[in-house]
């Protein structure tokens, strides 16, 4: 049984519905990438199974979110409470977001294990540091008297996956833990965060808009459109031969090494917001491959015989046979 | 082939105090540019924050006014004009700026937008003319003509970059510079906008100097690339495949991350974070972070040393 398994989602804020059947799964060691532009649902996937769409006035329409075996969409608050953070922690693209800036960051560090690990002062600082240590933070032990207004982008990055990984949880949910940072700085995050996955047999489900991080560090990858999945199967299979338009068209909007000048194109259109999404397929108005069924009629997620799941009336390798 | 633009020993000094009765201090944001713009090509500025890319951008057209060195513009000398001289010149150089959001007042219309540059300049432009080049404008970036009636709220981030670059181009200019113009966009409109720019820049032979920290993105579009790092040029590429020879690009290349899951590669560690520029190192301002650094990289700055191909490189030890 997979560690996070998340059926048939759909979320309903002030009566629209910008998640609607979302299925994905994350087992131990594994890194799922969720994937879409802004305005696809990425961020409210991550809130969702974080119990935290009533803060932003949301609820849960339909679906459940088993983690554990524990159903998380009708676990009272209270309870929701100890495993929030806990067992499962969240990193957000602004590391400011977290961090209390009027605390020093070692005891923002220690709050989380002696909160959820009841342990007292002293243990929970000596945690703190050997974590700060691990994610290579030099000079840890004069870091931790800092305030967070003392560190660079990176540095605070850092110092908010310490407080996700001080509790020792079992799942990891990062919301574009690194779009805010520099490119080299970047990198470096993005490494750390496979090498712990890789370590402590964590599951990771990494939020991105970037083709590029996906293809680097992802085992498997949910790409969302407006709000409803458009494919998933695993990385290889993904990059290697996509079937949801979108999916392929998505990867070659990142030039490569052999982009020939000239040939990037984009997608034309855009992202359509909630209250405008189209009938049938939503991706259909800038669709290359769309045909008569695709305005009127959604397309089902299906499961080809070579895994995965596609949403699609012409997926690709399938021949222009509507045209 | 000429060179549109010459830069030779830029140099910009930001001051500023720590708190209201601190003392001053003061930082080069940018130190020591020479550079050549050739007619025609896309010259491009590649960086990370605090590298002086976008303080570059605005010394160029002389929205800031540099601290040293001379700037040439087709062979007029930028610094010695009195400003109504340059408002003139500035017709045939243009700027595009990262969120186009902020670059368009609120209350225009898109016809308003695009007018504004000829006002500026004093051009009267007749009702039916100025229809005429809203029109062409709107439809040389690929937008309708319906589109004139718009306000900037009414629009997508792609739009009003289409905007930002058709006001760009409203004087027919001869060169733009671009400042990160694709980074507050998703990658499908990144993608379109680029697309957009090398038709226009096909078309119309315009020059580019195109600032970027995307270092994938500076490959794929640019004929040329300038690397820098605090406030310095490190590299100059000739040919934007031509192998870094300094640490630096070579880091930024291994941070671009490829779309391709079956080139995976191993991330270099980095020890330290960049510098602050008001506390510069004496040597290379890359040797606390640069694996190959040694104790001269730490004490004397390497020169930026050219070589007959044209590839330039400021490292003790290039790769």
């Amino acid at each position: 049984m997979a560690l996070l398994d998340v059926k048939n989602l759909s979320i309903d804020i002030h009566g629209i519905r910008p998640l609607d059947g979302i299925s994905f799964h994350v087992d131990k060691g594994e890194i799922l990438g969720i994937v879409g532009e802004s305005g696809s649902g990425k961020s409210l996937t991550a809130l969702s199974v974080m119990g935290l769409l009533p803060l932003i006035g949301g609820r849960i329409e339909r679906g459940t979110i088993t983690f554990d075996g524990t159903e998380l969409t009708t676990l009272p608050e209270p309870a929701f409470r100890k495993l929030r953070g806990r067992r499962i922690a969240f990193i957000t693209q602004n590391p400011m977001t977290s961090l209390d800036p009027v605390m020093r960051v070692g005891a923002q560090i220690d709050q989380v294990a002696r909160l959820h690990l009841k342990l007292d002062a002293k243990a929970a600082q000596v945690r703190s540091i050997e974590i700060m240590e691990k994610l290579r933070i030099p000079e840890a032990a004069t870091l931790y008297h800092h305030y967070p207004h003392q560190l660079s982008g990176g540095m605070k990055q850092r110092i908010v996956i310490a407080m996700a990984l001080a509790a020792d949880p079992d799942l990891i949910i990062a919301d574009e833990p690194t779009t805010a940072l520099d490119v080299t700085i970047q990198a470096q995050i993005i490494d750390l965060l496979v090498e712990l996955v890789r370590d402590r047999d964590l599951a990771l489900i990494l939020i991105t808009h970037d083709m590029g991080v996906v293809a680097q560090t992802c085992d498997r990858v949910v790409v969302l459109y407006a709000g409803r999945i458009a494919e998933s199967h695993a990385v290889q299979a993904i990059f290697a031969n996509p079937r949801h338009p979108y999916t392929k068209a998505l990867i070659r909007c990142i030039p490569r090494e052999d982009t020939v000048p000239g040939s990037l194109t984009g997608i034309p259109g855009a992202v359509p917001s909630v209250a405008h999404y189209p009938s049938g397929c939503r991706y259909h108005p800038r669709c290359a491959r769309r045909g008569p069924p695709c305005d009127g009629i959604v397309p089902a997620l299906d499961r080809p015989m070579g895994g995965g799941e596609i949403a699609c009336h012409f997926p690709e390798g399938m021949g222009n046979v509507h045209v | 082939m000429s060179d549109l633009v010459t830069l030779r020993g830029l140099g910009k000094r930001f001051e500023s105090r720590k708190g209201l009765f601190g003392k001053a201090r003061a930082m080069m944001a940018v130190s020591d540019v020479t550079l050549d713009i050739p007619r025609g090509k896309v010259t491009g500025v590649v960086g990370e924050s605090g590298c002086g890319k976008s303080t570059l951008a605005r010394l160029v057209l002389r929205l800031l006014e540099p601290s040293a060195g001379e700037i040439q513009f087709d062979n007029v000398n930028l610094r010695a004009l009195s400003a109504p001289t340059l408002r003139r010149l500035r017709r045939r150089m243009q700027m595009v700026f990262q969120d186009p959001y902020s670059a368009i007042d609120p209350r225009y219309s898109m016809a308003d937008a695009l007018l504004e540059p000829f006002q500026i300049q004093g051009i009267k432009l007749g009702a039916a003319e100025a229809r005429a080049k809203v029109e062409s404008l709107l439809a040389m970036v690929g937008l309708g003509a319906q589109m004139a009636t718009s306000y900037p709220h009414q629009l997508s981030g792609g739009q009003r970059q289409r905007i930002g670059i058709a006001r760009a181009l409203a004087l027919e200019p001869d060169f733009l510079v671009l400042d990160e113009p694709t980074a507050s966009l998703d990658v499908s409109i990144q993608a379109q906008i680029i697309s957009l720019l090398e038709k226009l820049q096909a078309e119309l032979g315009l020059t580019y100097l195109f600032i970027s920290h995307d270092l994938g993105l500076v490959r794929y579009f640019c004929d040329r690339i300038v690397v820098m790092y605090l406030g310095r040029v490190v590299e100059i590429l000739p040919d934007p495949q031509a192998a870094p020879r300094h640490p630096y690009t070579r880091t930024l290349l291994e941070s671009n991350f490829v779309p391709d899951p079956t080139q995976r590669r191993e991330i270099r560690r980095l020890t330290g974070e960049i510098a602050s520029a008001f506390d510069l190192p004496p040597g290379c301002a890359f040797a606390a972070r640069c694996p190959n650094a040694d104790d001269l990289c730490r004490r004397v700055r390497p020169e930026l040393i050219t070589d007959p191909g044209g590839h330039a490189s400021a490292c003790h030890h290039p790769l």
